[in-house]
């Protein structure tokens, strides 16, 4: 573990540099990055702001549920950020190269093309402190919810990447998966930025268990800033992440097994 | 060292489809093709052997280099490196093996390549003091000195080729999978690459198994050739076997400043001379000779054909390589 850990330090600080050697490009797009979720935010503001509330849910709530989800998201796609390209790896044979490494694949390809999420984390951050101050002095929570929400913002950013994982892993067999990406990654993550039950019940209930990501911020919550149901809620989140990631694990496995390469 | 046995690779495509919405049937079909790629292929490779793996493009070369070295998972069939399989084992075999694909890079494309060998010593856990040994040595037979700080995006051909080979050696392997490696370099290039892949099989005893299209890389470091032709073993031997089997004509073509004498048109009707076998073009002037250079050295062959008349210009065409290994069969 410590030698991977070791590895992917090594093979991350690679990348980063070989980014940097596009100096601008990569400025920009990390400045472009951090435009678009402001953009994002000020939107959700702006309805909360107008109606106060969301079916129930304060303007503080939605405001956590929209920051812890995206911590976790900066976190998943920090560490593991080619995961979410593999259809690149598929369909160019790049995967070739880490498959002649003595390194596991699935960490080659976390450590390739990474880049930091500064836009995401600093919002991230503004955003969960201001709401959280604000929880406070309701007393809708205590000191407690500082550990807690660590936990689930870790444990979103595991749901996350096992999502992502089942979803590249499908690649091995669908070749392309883009579109696919598009409604298991960012749809449902999308739809998981605002408090789940302003949703039609299919829906809810497809965000609950077909592509379970309302575990990452939504269920918990539901205990942590308001008391509903028990401490299991929280303790589902990391559950429900440790076993997605380990089918994610198994399918990744399985689909390596099939990967056909490309001709020369 | 390296055992191949009952290998086979066969890949699923869905099958096109003819006529009106052949697009839009394709989505719905559950036709699949099935391309064997490899089809029971059988070989054991000894240490320190120097082994061509040769056949026709889309032959099954690639197929067998990425099942060897475990990128592929064969269909059905096993192979065994040093007594593991690459599949099951694959990190464990992959620090046995250097490979090289002459088409596609494994350096870090963007960073000097410098940096590449340090990633790489990291990943196979070189510590720096062999580590330094190691690239001085190479550095030194391959020359990368000038090249070293330069990103992997702007080396030349050569220079990348060099450095990729730098890097498949960097760990010591004993086992060296090339795909290749001489493919689009210039004759100079070739010729050190070539110089180089002699010297660690016969100084270092690496074992060495090389695609190529290149008969003169066959010729000149293979001791022994495999043949693969739609995935099927077609030979495997000596390359004098190879040579035998096939017996290699040369063409020479000759130009006379005269059209050709009669006595030239008599022998051409006998249609054998001497080993040579002529024919005439439809220049008058052109005379074309086959002659198996076993039996017959060019300079012979010349000194017959000067006969019919003083010779103005000569053109000599080695056998095509594609028309080789179809000979095979």
């Amino acid at each position: 573990m410590k030698e991977q850990l070791r590895m992917y330090k090594l093979l991350a600080a690679a990348s980063l540099r070989s980014r940097m050697q596009y100096k601008f490009n990569f400025w920009f797009s990390t400045i472009m990055a951090a435009v678009i979720n402001v953009v994002e935010f000020a939107m959700l503001a702006v309805i909360l702001a107008k109606f106060g509330h969301i079916k129930g849910w304060s303007l503080e709530e939605a405001g956590y549920l929209y920051a812890v989800l995206t911590l976790s998201k900066a976190i998943y796609r920090t560490l593991a950020s080619d995961v979410h390209h593999l259809e690149h790896y598929l369909v160019s044979g790049d995967l070739d190269n880490l498959l002649l490494r003595p390194i596991p694949i699935l960490l080659g390809l976390m450590s390739q093309n990474v880049s930091f999420r500064i836009g995401e984390v600093l919002q991230g951050m503004t955003v969960l402190i201001l709401c959280m101050r604000e929880l406070f002095q309701h007393g809708q929570i205590t000191w407690t919810a500082i550990p807690y929400t660590v936990v689930i913002v870790l444990s979103g950013a595991l749901l996350l990447f096992a999502i992502g994982l089942l979803t590249a892993s499908l690649g091995f067999w669908l070749t392309r998966i883009e579109e696919l990406q598009t409604i298991t990654e960012d749809a449902a993550r999308t739809a998981v930025q605002y408090p789940v039950s302003i949703y039609p019940k299919w829906m809810q209930g497809m965000l609950l268990t077909a592509i379970p990501v309302a575990f990452a911020n939504y269920v918990p919550s539901l205990y942590l800033l308001r008391g509903e149901g028990g401490i299991g809620l929280l303790i589902a989140s990391p559950v429900v992440a440790a076993c997605l990631f380990a089918a994610g694990l198994l399918l990744w496995r399985r689909g390596l097994m099939r990967y056909q390469s490309t001709g020369t | 060292m390296i055992q191949v046995q009952h290998l086979s690779k066969q890949f699923r495509t869905a099958a096109a489809k003819e006529g009106a919405f052949k697009g839009v049937r394709m989505l719905f079909s559950r036709d699949v093709r099935i391309k064997h790629a490899v089809a029971d292929i059988n070989f054991n490779i000894e240490p320190g052997e120097f082994v061509g793996y040769i056949g026709p493009n889309g032959a099954g070369k690639s197929t067998t280099i990425k099942m060897l070295s475990g990128i592929l998972h064969p269909t059905s069939g096993r192979v065994t490196i040093d007594g593991l399989s690459p599949h099951h084992d694959r990190r464990r075999v992959a620090r046995k093996l250097g490979v090289l694909f002459g088409q596609r890079t494994q350096l870090w494309w963007d960073l000097p390549v410098r940096d590449s060998f340090d990633i790489l010593a990291a990943m196979y856990g070189i510590d720096a003091g062999m580590m330094k040994r190691r690239l001085s040595q190479l550095s030194e037979l391959l020359e990368l000195e000038p090249f070293m700080d330069t990103p992997a995006r702007k080396l030349s051909l050569g220079q990348r080729m060099r450095s990729d080979l730098a890097a498949a050696l960097l760990h010591d392997p004993a086992i060296l999978f090339l795909d290749e490696p001489t493919i689009g370099l210039d004759v100079t290039a070739k010729r050190s690459i070539r110089h180089f892949l002699k010297s660690i099989n016969q100084h270092l005893g690496k074992t060495v198994l090389l695609t190529t299209h290149d008969m003169d890389d066959i010729e000149q470091l293979c001791g022994r050739v495999i043949v693969i032709n739609d995935g099927k073993l077609g030979f495997d031997g000596s390359i004098d076997d190879l040579r035998r089997r096939i017996g290699l004509p040369t063409l020479i073509r000759i130009t006379y400043k005269l059209p050709i004498a009669d006595s030239a048109k008599h022998a051409i009707t006998r249609s054998e001379f001497n080993g040579l076998q002529l024919s005439c073009g439809e220049d008058e002037r052109v005379l074309t000779a086959a002659c198996n250079r076993e039996q017959l050295s060019a300079m012979d062959a010349l000194r017959m054909l000067e006969q019919y008349g003083e010779i103005e210009d000569v053109h000599m065409e080695e056998p095509d390589f594609e028309e080789i290994v179809h000979r095979i069969y």
